[in-house]
């Protein structure tokens, strides 16, 4: 949007290239410590030489320790760090490996950092930014695997993006560190740093804001709201089943999860008829739910079906890969949903890709998307 | 296994675990262990002379780095290749992978991938132990990067302050990924431990099992006859890369020369002369153990859904 066209319009190959998910977080760090001297960056490993899966990697030398620097382990007190920091002139971003180790940083987020506008009467901002990694595959188990977003955006304060593609991570990391005056939490994927995206669909926004939902795919025959790497699994399914069934998917990637567009989701579904909700977490209580809620409070007599929706299932993340490979919706699953769903009988006959295992597909496959 | 002396005892299980690390590094590019690992190799001899004084009866709780611990306090060595290759005959049955190892049989009481998550647990079963007046010794095991969460503080607190008869251990191998220990603490991790009015005891040979062991099993006695808590830290040494086989001292995150020079006192490298007495029937064992996991059946899809709530 605005800030997109204003970088593609003094950088003419943005537009077109090929970018990967890391090379995305990479610019967006840098660009942000670039452009503004009140930035910092800290976390766990930020100045090693892996630096954050790349995304940080080698932004300590550029910059100066005293800008993008290490921490203790010491994640409540950290975020604490941060808050007081931005109350007083700095703009944070802290880093997470995995989204399970914010969990100790819960009362930060959640009792201070997301009440601290509100509850002095709209006296203070705490713009910060906070970046966490969902694991998966090769047996990251159950305590490197989950995938936080309805922890988060259920708390009013809270904004939570998800960003799947590199696209929206550079529409909306320079939105949110430049712009937006609030906490932010960003959750991001670890099977997509690999990824390369095409820089090529700079969609109009009225409020001008990135930190939204966007349509990523046009269709008239079932709308799939899905989040983070599920989107690309919509967009994989939504490609095999417009070749092999003839079906056409509209694929609304929720973005920004805890102020989705929901005129966007209500007005597709009112199209389609037909609503499927792929989210990285559990269902129960999730992103799951709320889309069925948002459905349900403005436009329940649009639906020609009862929604249908994929997720984790309703248990920890096993390591084993023979169990781990069964506890996410692979490819297989998500297309016999769809497919069951927009012809309305699981004797569908519409030929499914063999596939089960996205964990081993993401290791080969590189993109672009 | 009859030993001539206790020297060979502690010998034999420092170079067992070893060499069952070694065989994961072997077997890790097949693909078949399916699982992060995060491997003790140069740490063995803190959990062997820490474990040769406790009982099965007394319990132990540690981190995501627990092939050595696990070991150490008798879990079954076929049961861990099992795990580690997400069989349905694993430790945690291909649920727990390398990072959860446990065998409640032996009092290893879990291990988790959150760092100093299960300082508190070791506490609270010594609060258990004291108040059900179980006469047995709890130990928490964690790493000197563990002693800069809040919860630790916390554990070390309440300890102390309820006299709980626990040994906290810290395993100082000087980094928390590739953070040196300077760049992250303020405070002597001893220093710090003694404020809470908690006996302090040092060792700098990690690498010596004998001496770790003797430091232990005074400390050991102590808690059993007291009732309260002591806490003692063992400086040792990381061979291997954070998590994964490989060595990666290139990186130029810590020092080629204190590693050199750890492996220089290293008995396991230095007499090689009870290390060729020793392997083959060490070797043996762990045939035999990758074979039972080789052959173990993998976990049903029912097990997916078991034991959730
Ligand atoms: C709460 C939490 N924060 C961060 C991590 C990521 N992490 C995994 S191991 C580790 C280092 C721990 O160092 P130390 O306690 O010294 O143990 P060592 O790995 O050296 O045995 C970190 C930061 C984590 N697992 N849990
Ligand atoms: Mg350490």
């Amino acid at each position: 949007m605005a800030l997109i066209q204003a970088r593609a319009a003094t950088d003419p190959t943005l537009e077109t290239e090929v970018v990967t998910y890391r090379e995305a977080l990479f610019r967006a760090m840098r660009d942000a410590l670039a452009r503004d001297p009140r930035v910092i960056i800290f976390g766990q490993g930020v100045d090693d030489h892996k630096g954050t899966f790349g995304s940080t990697l080698g932004l300590a030398q550029e910059f100066g320790a005293a800008r993008v620097f290490d921490t203790p382990l010491a994640e409540e007190g950290m975020t604490g760090i941060a808050i007081g920091a931005a109350l007083n002139g700095l703009y944070p971003i802290q880093t997470h490996i995995r989204s399970d180790f914010v969990l100790l940083a819960m009362n930060q987020i959640v009792n201070l950092a997301a009440k601290y506008k509100y509850m002095f009467g709209g006296r203070f901002e705490v713009p910060m930014l906070i970046r966490m990694v969902i694991g998966r595959s090769w047996g990251q188990g159950a305590q490197h695997s989950q995938s936080f977003q309805s922890l988060f955006a259920h708390v009013p304060g809270l904004t939570v993006i998800m960003p799947a593609s590199a696209q929206s991570i550079l529409e909306c990391y320079p939105y949110v560190i430049g712009r937006h005056r609030g906490p932010v939490l960003a959750i991001e994927h670890r099977l997509m740093y690999d990824l390369k995206f095409r820089m090529d669909e700079v969609a109009e926004k009225a409020n001008g804001s990135p930190l939204t939902s966007r349509k990523v795919r046009a269709g008239n025959d079932v709308t799939i709201v899905a989040t983070s790497i599920m989107v690309l699994e919509a967009q994989r399914a939504a490609e095999h089943l417009a070749r092999v069934g003839g079906i056409q998917c509209e694929i609304i990637d929720l973005n920004c999860v805890s102020h989705p567009d929901r005129s966007l989701i209500v007005e597709s579904v009112g199209r389609t008829g037909k609503l499927l909700v792929a989210d990285t977490s559990w269902q129960a209580y999730g992103v799951c739910a709320e889309i069925c809620r948002i459905v349900c409070e403005h436009s329940p007599s649009a639906l020609k079906a009862p929604v249908v929706t994929l997720g984790m299932q309703p248990a920890p993340c096993p390591t084993a890969k023979s169990l781990e490979d069964r506890y996410y919706p692979n490819l297989r699953d998500l297309t016999d949903a769809v497919a069951t769903l927009v012809t309305g009988t699981d004797h569908h006959g519409i030929p499914l890709p063999d596939e089960h295992s996205m964990a081993d597909v993401y290791k080969r496959f590189k993109g672009p998307f | 296994m009859k030993f001539p002396g206790i020297y060979e005892e502690l010998f034999y299980k420092a170079l067992r675990i070893r060499l069952v690390e070694e065989r994961i590094i072997e077997l890790y590019p097949s693909d078949k262990i399916q699982s992060p690992v995060h491997l003790s190799i140069g740490q063995e001899a803190v959990a062997v002379g820490a474990c040769q004084s406790l009982k099965q009866t007394d319990l132990l709780f540690c981190s995501y780095r627990s092939h050595a611990f696990y070991l150490a306090k008798g879990g079954h060595l076929r049961e861990m290749f099992a795990e580690l290759y997400g069989k349905a005959t694993g430790c945690g049955h291909g649920k727990a992978g390398s990072m959860h190892l446990a065998a409640p049989e032996v009092g290893l009481m879990g291990s988790s991938a959150v760092v100093a998550s299960t300082i508190p647990h070791a506490v609270g079963a010594a609060l258990a132990a004291e108040r059900l007046k179980k006469p047995q010794v709890i130990v928490a095991v964690f790493g000197d990067g563990a002693t800069e969460e809040g919860a630790y503080h916390e554990s070390l607190n309440f300890a102390a302050l309820h006299k709980l008869p626990i040994v906290l251990l810290c395993e100082n191998n000087g980094l928390a990924v590739h953070s040196k220990l300077e760049a992250r603490q303020a405070y002597r991790i001893t220093d710090q431990a003694k404020s809470y009015g908690l006996p302090v005891a040092y060792l700098a040979d990690g690498h010596d099992v004998v001496k770790v062991h003797e430091v232990f099993s005074g400390i050991v006695g102590e808690v059993r006859r007291s009732r309260c808590p002591h806490f003692v830290e063992i400086r040792t040494c990381r061979y291997k890369e954070h998590v994964g086989p490989d060595e990666d001292s290139h990186a130029g995150y810590r020092s080629v020369e204190e590693l050199q020079a750890w492996k220089s006192k290293d008995p396991l490298i230095l007499n090689q002369e009870l290390v060729a007495q020793y392997r083959p029937v060490i070797l043996q064992e762990i045939d035999d153990a990758v074979e039972f996991a080789e052959r173990s059946p993998w976990p049903e899809r029912s097990e997916l859904l078991s034991d959730v709530v």
